[in-house]
């Protein structure tokens, strides 16, 4: 910000931007200890990255399940492939969690078994040995967050890897209404006496907005080009961007920046003419809210549907955990899209997964 | 980790509860179903009176489809089996996947035993994923304390079934002495008057002739703070 690479106004006026966070230094000074990666490979064979989930990236423990299925009904092609095992990534996890781990438990906090991702928090917290825990079995005292046992013994806890945003985290701090975070566990947090996977605040780093400035990022702190480009983003804020989403609205997609999980997306293509009206005034009115991306071409994969092989959209998020030095998981959570004229793949919306190869070679 | 939340303990106990409460009722359920082929009497009216439930069933036929297979039935064996899982599925860290999907596998079963002409013949797989949790729970859990607490909840159940059912002085003694120990091991709070009330109805029931069973029911129903 100081040398004007990212413009200071987009990220206070952010909706990620949290400022109870000013001044908080995680543990190790770790921001982003587990990070997905949304990447598509376009029909010009290039690797695009299309969005960057610094938050609460979910999706790992599927590609495990999709391995360990697929092994056993076709040992055959394990056996004439060599492929990276991809079931470490507990492993890995668990390093990351007690990499940062102030002196204490290790908890997955989880908002419920209802949650859409409840089977993921549990699994985990088998495979790493972490204690899966609810808000109301955790209690900050003397500026100590502690697990609380069935005779009463309290048990010091030393990360958290949280599984619900930062707005529920502590209803002292944040949402007053949350009933599913710990009160006054950002006191600890701050305090420096528990780590929080991830940090407090990445919504900054993963707005749909600030993406549009990490290439800028990367040439700013490396010297160098990215070796991964972005899709063409253009922000409506800027008038000459503006310029040109008004001038090829039909070619582009464009996003809600306050959305996530394949809502907020409309394609220019596929808007009637009230509706394009509509919106062009509306992104007049408010350009900040929107980002506008060209429409990726990306390649179709071969899944099964019903039985039938079809060809779908697939996207790959990929894992990078950072604990003393950041580890790219060598594999990733392939989805794809269930409509064959869709390009959203988020399982929210249909989507399903598929094992994804890294070849060792 | 070794430590077990106040809601996790409560959740172990009655995952051992539920569980034991479908395997028990399908045994009586199957005895009352096959009575029944041959028209003895109305038998499931003294299933309902023996184990305290409602008798809230047309006749035979309805018995037989909505005790066993009735979802909005809270006392049907399906009903109890939901129950175990909605425990089990929140414990998968504390009990291992592989334990958690026999209760699974079970919820499966009894889903084909509802549409099956012949139920008996499903109902004994939900008996057999019932068994085999119950084999992998003892060998997988690694944590002796989550194996006594879901132990200690399967004979608190038992002797409840049993006493319910009025079953013999022998049973009921053989089922105290393994529930006693399982509620030491576990270190659960309980209440020492309710296992002294226990123990007395249920060892010196044969000098008395008479066997207390509603005090039975209500001690064991008492007995651990939860």
């Amino acid at each position: 910000m100081k040398d004007k690479v990212i413009p200071e106004d987009f990220i206070f006026a952010s909706s990620g931007y949290m400022p109870e966070c000013e001044g908080v230094s995680p543990v190790r000074g770790v921001y982003s200890h587990i990070s997905g990666i949304d990447l598509v490979k376009g029909k010009d064979g290039e690797w695009y990255i299309l969005e960057d989930n610094l938050r609460v990236p979910s999706g790992a423990s599927y590609p495990m399940i999709a391995r360990d299925l697929c092994r056993r009904s076709s040992p055959k092609t394990f056996r004439d492939n060599l492929l990276e095992d991809n079931r470490n990534y507990a492993q890995l996890l668990r390093k990351t969690m007690d990499y940062v781990n102030v002196e204490g438990h290790t908890v997955i906090l989880t908002p419920g078994r209802y949650n859409a991702a409840y089977f993921e928090h549990s699994y985990l917290a088998e495979k790493t040995g972490a204690h899966l825990v609810n808000g109301n079995e955790l209690l900050v005292e003397n500026d100590m967050l502690y697990y609380v046992d069935y005779k009463g013994k309290k048990e010091r806890v030393g990360a958290v890897y949280r599984r619900i945003s930062d707005e529920y985290l502590d209803p002292m701090h944040f949402n007053p209404e949350s009933v599913i975070g710990i009160p006054h566990v950002f006191d600890v947090y701050r305090k420096g006496k528990l780590a929080l996977l991830n940090a407090i605040g990445n919504g900054i780093a993963d707005d749909k907005e600030i993406y549009y400035f990490v290439p800028k990022m990367v040439k700013y702190y490396l010297g160098e080009e990215p070796v991964l480009s972005n899709a063409p983003t253009y922000l409506p804020f800027y008038e000459t961007d503006m310029a040109y989403v008004l001038a090829h609205f039909d070619n582009l997609v464009l996003k809600d920046v306050a959305e996530a999980g394949g809502y907020g997306v409309v394609f220019g293509s596929s808007m009637t003419k009230a509706q394009k009206a509509d919106f062009i005034a509306l992104l007049k009115r408010e350009p900040r809210r929107f980002i506008a991306q060209e429409v990726i071409d990306f390649q179709d994969l071969e899944i099964q549907d019903n039985g039938i092989v079809v060809e779908r959209k697939a996207d790959l998020r990929a894992f990078v955990l950072m604990a003393d030095e950041p580890y790219v998981w060598k594999s990733g959570l392939t989805r794809f899209s269930r409509n064959p004229d869709s390009f959203i793949v988020n399982s929210s919306q249909g989507g399903g997964f598929k094992d994804t190869w890294v070849l060792s070679r | 980790m070794g430590i077990i939340s106040l809601e996790q303990t409560n959740r172990l106990y009655w995952l051992g509860r539920y569980s034991e409460r479908v395997y028990t009722t399908i045994r009586l359920y199957a005895k009352c179903y096959d009575d029944m082929l041959d028209d003895i009497g109305e038998n499931y009216a003294d299933f309902c009176r023996m184990l305290e439930i409602p008798n809230i069933y047309r006749d035979k036929e309805d018995f037989n489809q909505r005790y066993g297979f009735d979802d909005a039935d809270p006392n049907s064996i399906l009903s109890n089996l939901i129950r175990a899982y909605d425990n089990a599925i929140v414990l998968r860290e504390e009990i291992g996947s592989e334990t958690l999907s026999y209760i699974q596998l079970a919820i499966y079963a009894i889903n084909k035993a509802k549409i099956s002409r012949a139920p008996l013949l499903e109902l004994q797989n939900v008996e057999d994923n019932i068994l085999a949790f119950w084999g992998i729970a003892d060998d997988f859990i690694e944590s002796e304390t989550t194996r006594n607490i879901i132990k200690m909840g399967k004979r608190i159940e038992r002797i409840d079934l049993y006493a319910r059912l009025k079953i013999g002085a022998k049973e009921l003694k053989s089922e105290l002495h393994r529930m006693h120990t399982r509620l030491l091991r576990s270190g659960m709070p309980y209440r020492e008057s309710c296992l002294e009330r226990l123990t007395d109805a249920i060892e010196h029931m044969d000098e008395a002739h008479v066997i207390d069973y509603g005090g039975i029911v209500q001690s064991v129903e008492s007995l651990v703070l939860i």
